[in-house]
């Protein structure tokens, strides 16, 4: 165990560096000046971009560029943006409204997902089961904005329940609406693997001792099944986390949410790279390392599975 | 208890591996044959399928649905809702939806399936090359489609097509969809490899294949006529899903004001165009939004019919 994890972790670092210097490379390198639009109508004066280029290293070649990037990523110094302002004063504001976002989405995953799969794959065929596949096929199919503006319509504007859009505290009660929407997507996938799951495991020979051996439904069902059933769609919830932030973009955009998303997305329209190669890369290792303790709570999880 | 027809038709068909398919056509049962019988008794295969007409009808043939010119524009009735003469209302511009809703479907419908065609031939192709050939060529390949999963979707959308073509240019019409296309295509292809990869690993060790290396069969041949026909199955359903899932992605990166953009005409721009018009206007934003949701859902439905029909026991 220690050792296949250590093995991973090994693996992951060319996966990293990779994946940092595609980053890096269609950012910094790929044709269009990062400095064109910044001086209003007219074109910038050479002075200037000659001076910009040189503080921020693009006078060198990619490669020692790239260097840097990882020196100061490592030493904690992740610079400031064109304007002056530390990078990681503004990671600093926006990451904790990320996080209760995603964290809520993955709470309402697990439990409405979790929820309608189980109820669903306990009587397969069934009217539950039929209304909960229809359900999770319109899911799979709307597309994350039309579920935002929908529900932003529907119950920001025509009801008025909710506030359209959220406050800069953006406190927990005014997220739950932008929570739902960011989940909707990978609700659907929850429900629909617990319900594959435990219609495989109804079969399961184990299933059948428990209930031979003259336990009731609710043991059988809460201690024998559950818990075997739930393991794949835990590893499904925790690798979905790093693409719910980068899904975030949207929701937050929907409901001007100022988190992580939102900074990356105002840092793109003002072609403000400096910010956009360390959220991006953030974002990258949050997905990585994720996908990395899912695997190896898999292994907890489920003994059968052995690392070599 | 050994049925001796059945050892025959084992050693017939063990003698002469390339004529099995021909063999297939007779009295046995393919696969394709046993998945159209159950498909076709679905009901949700033939909505989906008559949905799919529908919209392949709106792509090729617009002016079936509607007479109005897309593009001409009466400022006069911006934003007015729908009526009998316009049945969708008008958008910001005063063109008519209906119109602009029937003639996107064309450009979502292009981009979904070029944007699947360009992951299947390059995911497929790396995945089949990297199960056949193994060792480094597969570590490399393996390795590299994880740095292009590691980065998310959105997240590598908005990187690329920032870079390569931020909201400021104006490249022509079939640029941009190209453009779209290709990151599409760029961002998508790890996951095709693996189930490509997958696939053929399993197939890589079936007795016929290995009847067609002992027959000397290259690994052209092999390839393309042994192991891509059993592998297509699960190529083809998630391919059909990909569609949908493409369309639906183009349209968020359209709203996002990075993926196509005007003079094309697609419903991720009529939604993002209309956003901000949610008071006054909802109609503008619904109707594509609705139309987008659908043709989404017919290529989802499309593919999991498919699935269920190809495979069985996921039901």
């Amino acid at each position: 165990m220690g050792r296949y994890a250590i093995r991973r972790l090994l693996q992951l670092v060319p996966v990293v560096l990779g994946t940092t210097f595609i980053i890096n490379y269609m950012v910094w390198q790929l044709p269009g000046d990062p400095f064109a639009g910044r001086c209003g109508q007219r074109p910038c004066p050479d002075s200037y971009v000659t001076a910009m280029r040189e503080q921020f290293g693009l006078d060198q070649p990619i490669l020692v560029q790239y260097w840097n990037f990882l020196k100061n990523l490592f030493t904690g110094n992740l610079g400031t943006d064109f304007n002056g302002v530390s990078v990681a004063t503004q990671l600093g504001d926006a990451w904790p409204i990320t996080i209760r976002l995603a964290l809520m989405a993955v709470l309402f995953e697990a439990i409405i997902g979790i929820g309608a799969g189980v109820l669903s794959g306990l009587k397969r065929g069934g009217f539950v089961d039929n209304v909960v596949t229809v359900a999770t096929l319109i899911l799979l199919s709307l597309p994350i904005f039309v579920t935002g503006y929908l529900l932003q319509w529907i119950l920001g504007v025509q009801f008025g329940v909710i506030e359209p859009t959220v406050s800069d505290a953006a406190a927990v009660p005014e997220l739950i609406v932008p929570a739902l929407v960011l989940a909707s997507l990978n609700m659907a996938f929850t429900a629909r693997l617990t319900r594959t799951s435990i219609v495989e495991n109804l079969r399961a020979d184990y299933v059948r001792t428990a209930v031979a051996k003259g336990l009731s439904n609710r043991r059988v069902v809460g201690i024998h099944l559950l818990r075997n059933s739930l393991i794949p769609v835990l590893t499904f919830l925790g690798t979905e986390i790093g693409s719910l932030m980068s899904g975030a973009i949207i929701t937050e955009g929907i409901f001007n949410i100022h988190g992580i998303g939102g900074l990356l997305w105002r840092a793109i329209n003002g072609q403000d790279y400096t910010i956009v190669v360390p959220v991006a890369t953030l974002l990258v290792l949050v997905y990585l390392l994720s996908n990395l303790l899912v695997d190896l709570l898999y292994g907890v999880l489920d003994p059968r599975i052995r690392y070599e | 208890m050994s049925d001796p027809t059945a050892t025959q038709d084992l050693i017939k068909g063990a003698d002469d591996p390339a004529a099995s398919p021909v063999a297939v056509r007779g009295d046995r049962r393919s696969l394709w044959r046993d998945t159209w019988d159950i498909l076709k008794r679905r009901k949700i295969f033939w909505i989906s399928l008559v949905m799919l007409i529908l919209f392949l009808l709106m792509a090729a043939f617009p002016t079936l649905f509607t007479h109005k010119d897309p593009e001409y524009a009466t400022l006069a009735k911006s934003m007015e809702g729908p009526s009998a003469d316009a049945w969708f209302g008008y958008d910001l511009q005063g063109r008519d939806v209906w119109a602009r809703t029937i003639y996107g479907a064309r450009t979502s419908i292009i981009v979904g399936v070029l944007a699947t065609l360009a992951t299947i031939l390059l995911g497929g192709l790396t995945g089949v090359l990297a199960a056949y050939f193994g060792r480094w060529i597969d570590a490399v390949v393996s390795r590299v489609g994880e740095m292009f999963l590691g980065l998310p979707y959105v997240l590598g959308a908005i990187i690329i097509l920032g870079t390569v073509a931020p909201a400021q240019s104006n490249p022509g019409k079939a640029m941009i969809m190209a453009v779209v296309i290709v990151v599409l295509a760029l961002l998508g292809w790890p996951i095709l490899m693996r189930i490509a990869r997958s696939a053929v690993i399993q197939a890589k060790h079936q007795d016929y294949v290995q009847a067609a290396r002992a027959l000397g069969a290259g690994p052209l041949r092999i390839i393309f006529r042994h192991l891509l026909p059993n592998s297509l199955a699960p190529i083809l359903v998630y391919a059909t899903i990909t569609i949908g899932s493409y369309i639906g992605a183009e349209a968020t990166l359209s709203l996002l004001g990075i993926g196509l953009r005007p003079p094309v005409i697609s419903w991720g721009i009529a939604i993002a165009d209309h956003a901000s018009y949610m008071r006054t206007g909802a109609h503008a934003l619904l109707f594509p939004a609705a139309f987008l949701s659908l043709c989404v859902l017919t290529f989802v439905m499309l593919g999991e019919a498919v699935r269920d029909a190809l495979d069985p026991k996921l039901r």
